[in-house]
């Protein structure tokens, strides 16, 4: 908002190199993030596909340093944020400068991300006061009033005293987005925030956080199972499977000429708005096993094409084009 | 018909504080909703959170009592049954809930999870029932040796196919699916979906569906029910509704499904503003301050349904405007 977003746009704000988080109990390990490497640039949205357990969430906390403790912790990577490998700050920094500062995180349920007790007003207000931007009451109250403006929150200086629970979902996840938005972050994780809601308020949402984008240029990470919801906002999609990037690309690429078995199973096996079919596809099988991930490509039981060197070798990430790459051994052999 | 519900109604009290009693309302969840369902159909029911679409199941499984209208099934009024009556029913209407991990019993192995139905409803053989339950396990594509297990040892895909055996044991003619697979991974949702169109035509089941995710219902369903607040707004067979949906509601909550495909563009936002309380609805016409097309009349009068065409019928005053 005051530096000019334009002048940023294209220049990353987060590199995660060959990232692994690893959960450790007590029967096992579990390879929850196992090698990913990503990067988002300012101004655009990064969608994280997969289902439950690929690791996109455990991903997003990894960023943030709050992978749940005891068990989970990375193990190797690097995450770098607007320059600062974050993986060598200790708690303390993290706290200061980094978390709700330079990243802030949307979460899914906004009804368990505010805290009861408190007002709107007081929770917003407290980015403010905990980060040392604002100084004063009057100036805090001012500075919530317009944040909560900025989330199309009508009449906000009437309704800033109120708690959580005169609002509703859609307002509430408003509230939230304003919180990640007060810092003036430059990085913006959001794990499936309209999951919870109507489809006619998730459109709203989802307007909302692209108009967001627009006005402050921050880079935004947003995980999805939906493909419907990212193929709506993101301007870059990662599906990941098991713990890894299967495939990366831009959100047309990734839609109209996905290259991995797993994407290409994903986009069939849902049903279409207006495209009624007899039989839909389905990916035959289950997620592989964490604690024992197969040796080779963790999708090959369930893969179509799968090949002899599919179950001994992990294939590498081939680009396929500029800017889109997958990990299929198939990719450029059939050209 | 197998099925018929006649203007249903349900109101939930909502209690005032304990010591002084009295009732500070109701909850209008169901308010005076009639359709049919004809054998061999599949009748589903969309609308947000709050519609009233789970209240409508629940009423219709008897796990609830309408506060009035009638439910008849199989030319029998469900309201007026005794409970010989009510078991002999059941025999016939089965269910399949969203979340195989709360709907079976952990402590119970796969077998009596299954054997319970038959169990509660005659006296089989031991033989005999082995012989169903691999017979069931066998339509819903698991092994015999699954019988052993606890509902720990399987996946939520597997998990599902033992809650549609179950349903399956005492063979119905009539199953209640509630959001069969909005709890499923998206990688399983697909193998569910197909195991429950291809039971329904080897069995001849009548489907009630109760669904939030639009395409997933125009994919299963051969008749569409759109609620809102407690009333039926849209009524007809899908593809017509969803090729020309003529509620403004319809309208919005189709506009407003993401597609994937990013050619298409941004959902449309066609509706403003957010549900209104089944506490205290609008009057007249419960969408009317969300509708983009609203008229004086929408506030003060409620749109009764109207037919459109032969099997078609929605409740909208913009329709009489036209049609006058």
């Amino acid at each position: 908002m005051n530096a000019d977003p334009q002048a940023k746009a294209g220049q990353p704000v987060l590199k995660v190199d060959d990232l692994r988080t690893h959960i450790f109990l007590k029967r096992g390990t579990v390879q929850a993030v196992d090698g990913v490497s990503f990067h988002v640039n300012a101004g655009e949205t990064l969608g994280l596909v997969g289902e439950s357990g690929s690791g996109k969430s455990m991903t997003s906390l990894s960023i943030l340093r709050l992978t749940p403790k005891p068990g989970a912790r990375t193990v190797s990577g690097r995450i770098e944020i607007d320059g600062i490998n974050v993986l060598d700050l200790d708690e303390e920094t993290m706290v200061r400068d980094i978390r709700g500062k330079l990243v802030s995180m949307i979460s899914q349920d906004p009804m368990t991300s505010l805290n009861p007790v408190f007002s709107i007003g007081d929770q917003v207000g407290a980015a403010f006061r905990y980060h040392d931007l604002v100084q004063g009451r009057s100036a805090i109250r001012e500075a919530v009033v317009n944040v909560l403006r900025r989330v199309r929150i009508p009449s906000p200086e009437r309704r800033l005293d109120d708690f959580p629970h005169q609002y509703s979902g859609g307002m509430r996840q408003r509230v939230v987005s304003a919180m990640a938005i007060a810092c003036s972050p430059k990085l913006m994780i959001a794990d499936e925030p309209t999951s919870n809601l109507d489809v006619t308020i998730q459109v709203q949402i989802i307007r909302l956080l692209r108009e967001i984008q627009k006005e402050t240029g921050v880079g935004l990470i947003f995980i999805t199972h939906d493909m419907g919801v990212a193929a709506n906002i993101c301007d870059r999609v990662a599906v990941m499977y098991a713990g890894r990037i299967v495939e990366i690309g831009d959100v047309e690429t990734i839609f109209a000429n996905p290259s991995h078995p797993y994407t290409q199973g994903l986009l069939d096996s849902i049903p279409h708005l207006g495209r009624r079919r007899e039989r839909l596809y389905s990916i035959p099988g289950n997620p592989p096993d964490m604690q024992n991930p197969p040796s080779g490509c963790r999708f090959a039981a369930r893969c179509p094409h799968v090949m002899d060197k599919c179950r001994s070798e992990y294939p590498p990430e081939t680009t396929v084009a500029p800017g889109h790459m997958a990990a299929c051994w198939l990719v450029g052999k059939s050209g | 018909m197998i099925l018929e519900i006649d203007n249903l109604v349900k109101h939930f009290p909502v209690g005032g504080s304990f010591p002084f009693g009295g009732s500070k309302g109701e909850v209008k969840a169901v308010d005076g909703v009639s359709f049919g369902i004809g054998a061999g159909e599949t009748f589903a029911l969309v609308g947000e959170s709050g519609c009233g679409k789970t209240t409508i199941a629940k009423l219709i499984l008897l796990l609830e009592q309408p506060t009035s209208g009638r439910i008849i099934f199989d030319g029998t009024d469900l309201t007026s049954l005794n409970r010989k009556q009510v078991k002999e029913y059941r025999r016939n209407a089965q269910a399949v809930f969203q979340d195989p991990y709360s709907s079976l019993n952990p402590r119970m192995k796969v077998r009596d999870i299954l054997a319970e139905p038959i169990r509660a409803h005659q006296t089989m053989g031991r033989k005999d029932l082995e012989r169903r339950l691999d017979e069931v396990l066998e339509i819903v594509g698991l092994p015999e040796r699954a019988k052993r297990n606890y509902p720990h040892e399987f996946s939520g895909g597997q998990r599902q196919r033992i809650a549609v055996a179950r349903a399956l044991t005492l063979n119905p003619k009539f199953i209640v699916l509630d959001e069969p697979i909005s709890a499923l991974d998206v990688s399983i949702r697909a193998q569910i979906l197909n195991l429950l169109e291809d039971i329904q035509k080897e069995l001849g089941l009548t489907y009630l569906i109760i669904a939030h995710d639009l395409a997933l219902v125009e994919h299963v369903s051969t008749t569409v029910g759109v609620m809102y607040l407690g009333n039926l707004v849209e009524i007809g067979p899908t593809a017509q509704v969803f090729d020309d949906p003529q509620h403004p509601y319809t309208q919005a909550l189709l506009a407003a499904v993401p597609r994937p495909d990013p050619k298409h563009g941004l959902s449309e936002q066609l509706a403003t503003g957010e549900i209104a309380s089944a506490l205290n609805p609008p009057s007249g016409c419960k969408f009317h301050p969300r509708c983009p097309h609203v008229l004086d009349v929408c506030s003060q009068d409620y749109p009764e349904l109207r037919r459109i065409g032969e099997s078609r019928a929605a409740g909208c005053h913009l329709l009489e405007e036209r049609s006058a």
